[in-house]
This record gives C-alpha cells, structure tokens and sequence, in this order.
C-alpha cells in the first residue's frame, strides 16, 4: 500500500511503509494517540473549521466605526457609522451580518481581534498554507487538523471511521493533510455514490477490481487505487449514517449555506466525526469591494444563523463550535480602486452553544502600523492550541508548535 | 538563485528509478509500438482513437511528433468565437462549449493541450472577467500556443482579461496596484523566492499606463505610466512593461521556473533539478522558443521511458475528453461541464490565480466519484441500435462493413452519443465472446495495460460467473453486461493516469 500518507513521509525524505498491507493495519502501525488532556470534555464534540478564502477585510467585517482614523483611510469604503450593528461604543458588525449579530446578542459568538503572526506574508497560497499547516517558519506537508487526527483517531483497535474529518467541497485543504488518516472530500453529497447502473454485479465488480496487483510503478496508482475503493464504500456508508437527520432550519440557496446545511447533518448525526472543513472564497477585494465583500459576508451571517438554529432544534448546539480565518485581512487604506490590498491581522469568529460570548482582545490601533498594516495582537496558533485543548480535548503539543496561552472563549 | 517548488504539491510523486541527465533530454531510438504512440497522444494531445494509436505507431517516433508539433493537415472550419457569448443564458456555457468542442475535434491536438497549459498558467476566470474577454485570452494563447514566451508574456500583460483580472487597469502612476506585478513574479515568471517585495513594488510601477477601454480593448495610457528611475531584478532604469518581461525571461530561475512547469506537464511530477538544468538550457538557447522546447521532450529519452509512462494522472479535461474521443462521441454532450466542475476542473474558471494545483490534488474521493459515474453516463446514452427487434450477430453481420468510429460524422441529434455501442463491440469481436470482448476493451481503451487479475474479473463478470444467478452474455443481457464491462474499464485506476 502506499497512499497520499505515505507520500508525505517521503516527501520528507522518510520512507515509512512498502508491501501490500491491508491500509487499517498500516494505520494501526503508526498510531500515536496521546491521552486526552482534558476528561470533562464530550467526546462527541465537533469542530467546524469555515475558510474565508481570499483575504477578508477585518475592518470592513468588524468595523471601529468610532474611529475617526478609519473613516479618513477609507473615504469611499467605510461603512456608516449609523448603520454599523453596534457591539459597543467602538466596534460594531457589517451591516449585512444580522444573523450573526442576533447570534452574538444571544451570548454564542465569541470575536478573536487582530489575530495574525509575525513577519506575515501577503501571497495568497503561502498565507493560506501557513494558515493551513500552522508551520511559519517553513513548508509543512501535513495540516494542523491533519496532525491533530493522526494523535487522536489514527490506530487500533478498530478500523477507522472514514468519516472522522470530512471537506466539504471538490478538494482536500492542506489543513486535512495527514500522515495516517485519510479525509474524504465530499462535493455534495447527492454526488457521493457510484451508479452503477442496472446489473449490481457491476458495483461488485468495481470492488472487486480496486483490490489487487497494480499495473505499472507511478506513485498515483496506488494512491488513485485506494481513493476509488473509499469513493466506491464511503458514499453509501455516509448516505446510510445520516439519513435519519432532517433539516430543521431554513438555509440560503448560497452554496456555501447548503455547504454549512451538510455539515451540520454531519455533526448532528453523531457519527464520530470531529471535524469538517467549509469554504466560502472570493474575499480577494481588489476592487470595488463593498458589493462584493457585504455579499459574501451575508451569505456567512445568514448561513451561520440557519446552522446553529437547526443544531439548536437538535439538541446538538451545544457539542458543536465553528471557527472561521483567511490567509490574511487587509491594507488600512483603501486603495485608488475603491479596494483593498493584502493586508496582515484579522478578527476570527468562533461560535456555538458553549462557547462564551463578547470581543477578546483589542482592536488593532488603526495609526500605530507596521508598513501600512495593523500589527497583530492574538496569534493564531493560540486559537488552534485553544480549540485543540478545550474544545477537542487534545494537547496541542505535536499538533502546534511553540507554546502558546489559551484564551477563555470556550 | 534557487527555485523554490515548496508549494508544489506535485511534489513526492516523482516516478521510482534513476534518471541519467546526459541522455535523458537526447532524441529517443528505440521501439516505438502501440503504447508508446498512445503514450504521445495522451500527452501532446486529449488521447487517441484506436485507429489513431495504429496510425501514429506506424509513422515511427520522429514523424509521429511531427504530425503533433508541424501538422500538416488543415485544422477544421471552427469558429472564431462562440454562438451565444452575449446571450445571458449562455454567455458562461457557450465559450465552455466551443473550446471543449475543439479539444474533442480539433486536428492539432497539441496547440490545443497548450493553450489549455497556458490558461492554467496564467490562470484568469469568467467569475471576474467578461466571458468575450476570456474567449479573447483563448484566442491569445492558442495563436501564440508554442510561440515565443517572452512574446507571449508581453502580450498577457497587455491582454484585456489579464487587466481585469489583476486589476492593471488601475495600476496608476499616482496610485500602483501590485495584483499583476506580484503574481507575473510569483506565479507566471519567477516563482516564490526568487524576488524582493521591492521588486514587486518597482515592477507594480513599471506596468502602469495599462488599462482597458469601456470597449474592453487594452490601452495604454502615457500620462498614467510612471516614468520613473525603478530598481527591478537588480537592474536600475525608467523601465516600462516590456523592459520588465525581458528582465524577467533572462533570468536562470526564470528559466528552470518554466521548464520545471512544462516538464511536470508533459512528463512527471516533481522533475528531478538536473533534468530541469537540462531543458533550461534547451530552453534559453532557443530564445524562450516553446514549439523548440517543447519538440525536445516529446522527442526525448526520457519522455519515452517507462518512468514517464502513465505517470501523470489524468485532469478532468483530459479524462472527459479521452473517453468521448475513445467512445467516438463527435460532439460535447450538453451536461459535460457539469461533470467537470464535480471533478474539480471547471474551463474558464480555474479556482485562483494560481491555476489548478493538479497531480494528487485531481485525486479524491468526490473527483473519483464525478469520474466513475461521468463513465457510466456516458456509456449508458449511447443507442441501443435494432438490439430489441433484432437478434444481435445478424445484426451486426450487416453494420460489420462500417469502421468502427468511423471518421465521417453522424447525424447531429446522434452526434453525441458514443459510436462505440454494444452492437459495435459485438460485430468487431465478431460475436458473444467474453474473452474478445475483454481483450477488445483492454487493448482499445488502455493498450494492455491490465493485470491478469482484472482480466479474469471482467470476464467472470461478462460471464456472471459467482453472481447469484448466473446468467452467461447472451442476446438477453448483453447490452448491459457490455456497457458495464466497459464502464469498469473506463474506471480503472490505469486509465485515470495519462
């Protein structure tokens, strides 16, 4: 067997595993699940991890409308401060997020501000990867939640769950990456089956041709024969485990919104998934970015009120929290497009039943930059070593590197 | 200067086995049979035909590459653009369809497979751009396909879709835009660590002037260009927009950045430096040449070794459009793009600038899905001809005069279904034979390239050996049992690699 697992340790130029072995026992091979580092934590708890791709503008999201700095830099972007949905007498929400902002009045939102890291990068594809894989300093091929599965789902005694992660969406993000587990990715999921057509010997056939010798020596034909078999097994498997689950909230027709629907059938149907990766994208507002950016910002409002309203229904809020990033927010200034460029520090929402509610930090000074960008103030890596702990119930250590202190949202 | 490829996610999938960089790039003399002809045709184009695999083994290697890279043919009477490009309802869809139609049909496969290179290089979207635009930018890459890269360059920086696309049109003097300057280094040129931010920021600078008209046409704008002294690449001078491009193409990294990319393209992932080294020579000497570069590894040693061979999986595009070629379906079935956005590969929409990150990113459990039943659609549709009113063999004995895919095109409401139907099949293997048909299939779609086991399993299947109730390919079932027979060849792992 060699799979996209096996790939990543040679790639690191460690050659872990050759020969035929059924994948669990592979898997069984190099578990390291550590202890839980916390016992009172509900072992079914869920993480919804939802991508901002793009860039999103933190300003424009979380706007410090009682700043007279902010309406001077941005002359025709700025939003009315009369129309801003007021946290307090300084910072209120877009005013297209009601959604979220009647999920924060009811104490479930918690707003990490000016979170970033040091000496931070402005393209796109190494912030996202850095974001992604919690690796600063260098490239890492697996991601922080790939890294956190492979110490807490990977091993015996029992074959894995094929759905312990799952992406939402046509690809896998690095931040699934992982060593010992593979994370299906799941477009949607009146998709995820084989039709077969009439004859159910050719669905058996297809099983059947996915085992066995492999023709030719390309390092993708193992890899492609190993996906087919799960692609081939997974989509009756997830179908069958979360029937019974009915929506209990209106959602959007925004594909993000069904995307954010899926996923909270998934986490309400209780079937030891711990994570799911959701993306809504284009926050990459060059130009003209109020149209554009309030809209994107309207479907993550709404969507995240219909989400938490049915897992409310369900009896599920409390078990499940979502967090939102993007690789990075934006300049201060706007720019002569009536954009903005790639900027630094960002605020990052967090929400859910448990967890607790109000701003945490301060909003970065809006004077006081470093190159035109806000200086950030929470490192990221503090939010994942705080998920990963009090949420998910694991010591970051392994999954995170450095040390960092845990906020108090959760 | 070193080329950074820590982001590539191609990385670790290099074919096992050594590589020798004396002779790796010298010209390949040794057998050249069916596979080694389908190996080029899946390459330098969307996949052959079973009669195109004969014709192209029996021209040799040297001519086989030239009737990709010098065609002498007449390419078809397609249109310039697309029907409907300003209808609404199909302004997206009808410029998908008319370039998807030229992949399947064109006769120069490999100006085809390059301009969809290029699209993924310098990756531009309908979701920003005006569709006539994109179609423009098509037409760009396709006339300038293996052209000249500093030429071609120079004119995306001057191309109406770019402009939008990275926002050049508001990079002036007085306020630069860096989108276009950043991404030229980062993505199209240089590559990640190969520049300074200052760079960039002199770049941004250089390409001011650069904007679009409310026609769509590019214009440039002299009292919107900064003419001022810029430091870029470690050369100081009023430069402008061309200056920077010649800066860039000179560069080593610059070279070795495009031919590592071209090299992942046409020959396996994660290239090893020293073959790099090679081809940047070829490369550089050529003067930025890609028909000459490109020539040189269709024509190499290495391209025809057994590492290079199926050792690429295949993209959506190529997978969709291999099998439409290989079924003999003459025209895009209305729902392909449909099937190619849940294989992760939507044309004119890639999903950044970056493009598609390709290699294991095309690989997951959703794609494969999108895949298989894309496979069992299209096989399904295809007619079921006289097979209710007729038995099959007298059948077939009278259409057994027809070509199988025959060159000719079909009646328009049937053009897009596949020619190679049940019956077809039957009359070429010459009756109800499981173990012709296996051999048909295997041979047609993957040129051998299966196990004995799978082979044993087809045929079981044909012959429902072990299902519950046995029932042998017959008259009563053999339009379904050939059709999934040949949707599980089309699965096959060995054909989702190029």
């Amino acid at each position: 067997m060699t799979t996209r697992r096996i790939f990543v340790s040679r790639s690191l130029g460690v050659a872990v595993l050759g020969g035929t072995m059924p994948s669990f026992f592979a898997r069984a091979a190099f578990a390291q699940a550590l202890p839980s580092a916390g016992a009172t934590i509900d072992p079914r708890n869920v993480l919804v991890v939802v991508q901002m791709g793009g860039g999103n503008d933190g300003l424009n999201t979380v706007v410090p409308y009682g700043d007279d700095d902010y309406h001077r830099v941005r002359p025709t972007i700025a939003l009315e401060a009369a129309k801003v949905l007021r946290i307090d007498d300084r910072i209120g929400l877009n005013p297209v997020m009601t959604g979220l902002s009647e999920l924060y009045k009811q104490g479930h939102v918690a707003i990490v501000q000016g979170v970033g890291y040091p000496n931070p990068n402005r393209s796109h594809f190494e912030a996202t990867q850095i974001w992604e894989t919690a690796s600063i300093d260098r490239p890492s091929s697996t991601g922080w939640l790939g890294r956190y599965l492979d110490r807490s789902v990977a091993g015996p005694p029992a074959p894995q769950n094929l759905f312990n992660a799952v992406a939402l969406g046509d690809t896998l993000p690095s931040a699934l990456m992982a060593q010992h587990v593979d994370v299906p990715a799941i477009g949607a999921l009146n998709q995820f089956g084989l039709n077969a057509g009439k004859d159910p010997a050719t669905k058996t056939t297809a099983g059947a041709l996915y085992d066995g010798a492999l023709p030719g020596q390309s390092p993708y034909l193992s890899l492609i024969q190993e996906t087919s078999r799960e692609a081939l097994h997974g989509g009756d498997l997830l179908k069958a485990k979360i029937a019974g689950y009915q929506r209990a909230a209106s959602y959007p027709s925004d594909p993000f919104s069904q995307q954010l629907a899926l996923a909270a059938q998934i986490a309400g149907s209780d079937i030891g998934t711990k994570v799911i990766f959701v993306s809504i994208g284009s926050f990459d507002t060059h130009a003209g970015q109020r149209a554009q950016q309030d809209r994107l910002l309207g479907y993550l409002s709404s969507g995240l009120l219909a989400f938490y309203k049915d897992l409310e229904a369900h009896g599920c809020a409390d078990r499940v929290t979502l967090m939102t990033f993007s690789e990075f927010g934006r300049r201060v200034a706007q720019n002569a497009s009536n954009g903005t460029d790639h900027g630094t520090a960002m605020p990052l929402f967090i929400a859910g039943g448990k967890v607790k509610g109000g701003v945490y930090g301060t909003h970065p000074s809006l004077v006081d930059l470093d190159n035109g960008d806000l200086r950030f103030s929470t490192d990221f890596r503090a939010v994942y070593a705080t998920v990963l702990e009090k949420w998910l119930g694991r010591d970051p250590a392994g999954v995170i590197a450095g040390s960092f202190e845990n906020l108090p949202f959760v | 200067m070193r080329l950074d490829t820590s982001t590539d996610p191609q990385v670790g999938f290099r074919p096992p086995g050594p590589l020798d960089p004396s002779t790796a790039l010298q010209t390949y003399d040794g057998p050249f049979g069916r596979r080694q002809a389908a190996h080029l045709s899946r390459r330098a184009g969307f996949g052959p035909t079973p009669q195109e695999v004969d014709a192209l083994a029996g021209l040799g290697m040297q001519h086989a590459v030239d009737s990709f890279l010098h065609p002498s043919v007449p390419e078809l009477d397609f249109p310039d653009v697309p029907d409907g490009m300003f209808d609404p309802k199909t302004r997206v869809s009808a410029p998908q369809n008319w370039w998807l139609d030229r992949m399947l049909r064109t006769r120069r496969p490999l100006v085809e497979k390059m301009t969809l290179f290029w699209h993924g290089h310098f990756a531009t979207s309908y979701t920003k751009v005006p569709t006539y635009l994109m179609v423009a930018q098509i037409n760009l890459f396709r006339s300038q396909a293996l052209g000249n890269f500093r030429t071609l360059l120079l004119s995306v920086a001057r191309d109406p879709a770019m402009l939008i696309w990275l926002d050049n049109r508001f990079n002036v003097a007085a306020h630069p835009n860096e989108n276009f300057a950043r991404e030229v280094m980062e993505l199209f040129a240089l590559g990640l660590g190969n520049y300074s931010e200052d760079d960039v920021k002199d770049a941004a600078r250089a390409f001011t002037g650069w904007t679009v008209d409310t026609h769509g046409a590019a214009v440039y704008k002299e009292n919107l260009h900064d003419a001022g002294i810029k430091t870029i690449l470690g050369r100081t001078g009023p430069f402008g927009s061309e200056d920077v491009v010649n800066l860039i193409v000179a560069q080593p990294v610059h070279q070795r950045f495009i031919c590592r990319k071209l090299l992942e393209y046409f020959v396996y992932s994660d290239p090893e430096p020293e073959l790099v080294d090679a081809l940047a020579q070829v490369y550089a000497i050529s003067g930025y040449d890609l028909a000459r570069t490109v020539g040189t590894v269709l024509r190499s040693n290495v391209f025809n070794s057994s590492r290079a061979y199926r050792a690429l999986p295949k993209s959506p595009i190529e997978f969709t459009i291999g099998i439409l070629r290989y079924l003999g379906v003459q025209q895009i079935p209305p729902d392909t793009v449909t099937w190619l956005r849940r294989m992760g590969q939507i044309p004119l929409a890639p999903p950044s600038v970056k493009g598609w990150d390709g290699g294991p990113a095309w690989i997951n459990t959703a794609t494969l899905l999108a895949r298989f039943n894309f496979v069992s659609k299209v096989v399904s549709a295809a007619p079921r001809s006289d097979a209710q009113t007729a038995p099959p063999a007298t059948a077939m004995a009278a259409a057994g005069a027809a070509p199988m895919l025959a060159g000719g095109a079909p009646p328009m409401a049937a053009a897009t279904f596949a020619t190679l139907t049940p019956d077809r099949i039957v009359a070429q293997t010459g009756g109800m034979d499981a173990g012709r048909i296996v051999q048909l299939l295997a041979s047609g779609a993957l040129q051998d390239d299966v196990t004995s086991n799978v082979r044993k399993t087809l045929l079981d299947y044909l012959n429902s050996a072990g299902a519950a109730a046995p029932a042998p390919l017959g008259p009563e079932n053999y339009q379904d049992k050939i059709r999934g027979a040949l949707s599980l060849v089309l699965q096959l792992p060995a054909n989702q690699l190029n």
